[in-house]
């Protein structure tokens, strides 16, 4: 019994949909079955263009993520061992922290069009600043002791970066990769859902304009899933590479 | 601030007619700030993000705290939370558009949804990690339950909860944003995308200039109240 009890509140949740679907009182279109949207997944795989729609999106938040993941290690690092280029930088990346990059959309698609380039270039710019500033914040607090005991033993600055810097980054480096990658998929799904003729969130907004609920929920479905690989994924990579520090996996 | 600059002494060498230079854009901004349009959009835009942010951060931060101090609700809900968690919550808009209607209500929930989910792990870990001594020792000077929690469990906690605010608020400020732009008949995100069918580049420049102020007045607000509250834990976030 004990070890069930992470499913109730799961199971219960799911039977009160199927309750609601079948109670007859709200329209399929309101709350179509978990039957309907099941047979709308398996479906979906079947139609010609299923797995060009996946890798439509994928490939936008794969390449504004890769770009922003190597621009925003490489400006953290040096912001982390340079106070000149930290203190002329770190104002404009805490400054406009908070301010929604979304906003820059409209403007992004005069500039790189309507196609992949807009939407890799927002997601690039979404992504850049958790990397950048959980980097920062890493490449800045090595403990001092390391660097000064490496000098000792006769490194140069590129051993002491390779061997010191790098290894005691690489866990924040990877904080904020974790919560750079959902970001990349909200906004890809995002801005497919404003203007796009592909992707998966293209599909859900064309499914909700044909009323079909039912398959909306299951691109709906098909996304949950690619977003929960995504960071079960990055979280083995990052048990991998770090091995000597587990993250702590109560749950996450 | 050298960026803007380069930006306005690029400007006067000519650019396409979608880039304004920074000293058009404050002039734009300031003719706006004299029209009662700008205030409306303003107004309706934060009528959806404010109730939206304190649903979803208060739920959150109560899930959370009660997670993490009680351990058979921690195995019922969290379960639930961890798996949700990397799923990008504004694919529920279209859905809870069917449910809610197509008005203010769907996008202060989605705007509560997706605010809630860091609020909550935050708490979460931040009850979770209250060192066991101090509970052990608040318990032995004869604190009650209450007191514990007041005294020892939410102090700890506060710290990671503000981090958990501060992403909600990023949140549901661009939440609020993609649920104007994607449908509303008002606010900033809608102005947005009315300048852009119209081709009024200053317009939108006024739109996107009004939201970054706002978003860096709340993350300032949220600072201030941060160094308030916790004045043992110094200015730096």
């Amino acid at each position: 019994m004990k070890r069930l009890r992470p499913l109730i509140l799961i199971l219960v949740a799911l039977a009160a949909w199927e309750v609601a679907a079948r109670s007859g009182r709200w329209s399929k279109i309101v709350f179509p079955s978990l039957e309907a949207i099941g047979k709308e997944f398996i479906g979906f795989f079947s139609r010609a263009d299923a797995w060009e729609q996946i890798w439509t999106s994928l490939y936008r938040a794969f390449g504004g993520f890769g770009l922003a993941a190597a621009a925003g290690v490489l400006l953290g690092m040096i912001m982390g061992r340079s106070k000149l280029v930290a203190e002329m930088l770190d104002p404009l990346f805490s400054g406009t922290y908070a301010v929604p990059k979304l906003a820059l959309f409209p403007i992004f698609i005069f500039v790189f069009g309507i196609g992949s380039l807009s939407k890799v270039a927002l997601i690039f710019l979404e992504c850049l600043y958790p990397i950048v500033i959980m980097t920062y914040h890493g490449a800045k607090s090595v403990n001092p002791v390391w660097l000064w005991s490496a000098q000792n033993m006769g490194a140069g600055r590129w051993q002491i970066l390779r061997r010191v810097v790098i290894p005691a980054t690489t866990p924040y480096i990877f904080a904020g990769f974790r919560v750079a990658v959902p970001v990349a998929m909200i906004v890809v799904v995002i801005t497919e859902m404003i203007s796009s003729a592909d992707g998966l969130g293209y599909l859900v907004i064309y499914s909700l304009s044909s009323l079909r609920t039912d398959r909306m929920l299951a691109v709906v479905v098909i996304i949950a899933i690619i977003g929960y690989l995504l960071d079960k994924g990055l979280v083995l990579a990052r048990n991998r590479l770090i091995y000597w520090e587990k993250l702590d996996t109560y749950y996450v | 601030m050298a960026l803007l600059v380069v930006w306005q002494l690029a400007s006067l060498r000519g650019l396409p007619d979608y880039v304004l230079s920074p000293i058009d854009i404050g002039r734009h901004f300031i003719a706006a700030l004299g029209t009662s349009e700008l205030y409306i959009d303003a107004g309706a835009s934060l009528m959806r993000a404010i109730p939206g942010f304190v649903i979803g951060t208060v739920l959150g931060v109560a899930l959370g705290l009660a997670a993490g101090i009680w351990k058979s609700f921690d195995e019922m809900l969290s379960p639930l939370v961890f798996l949700s968690y990397p799923v990008p919550k504004i694919v529920m808009l279209p859905v809870f558009m069917l449910w809610f209607g197509i008005g203010d209500l769907s996008k202060v929930l989605i705007i509560a949804l997706a605010c809630f989910y860091p609020s909550f792990i935050n708490a979460f870990y931040g009850a979770r990690a209250t060192p066991r001594i101090l509970v052990w020792s608040a318990r032995n000077m004869g604190a009650s339950q209450a007191q514990i929690f007041g005294r020892v469990v939410l102090p700890g906690a506060l710290p990671l909860i503000f981090a958990g605010m501060r992403v909600s608020l990023a949140l549901s400020f661009i939440v609020m944003f993609a649920t104007e732009m994607i449908n509303a008949r008002s606010g900033l995100g809608y102005l947005i995308r009315q300048a852009e069918n119209g081709l009024r580049f200053d317009l939108m420049y006024v739109a996107l200039l009004a939201i970054a102020i706002l978003g860096y007045a709340g993350d300032r607000l949220l600072r201030y109240s941060r160094e308030k509250l916790l004045p043992w834990e110094g200015g730096h976030a």
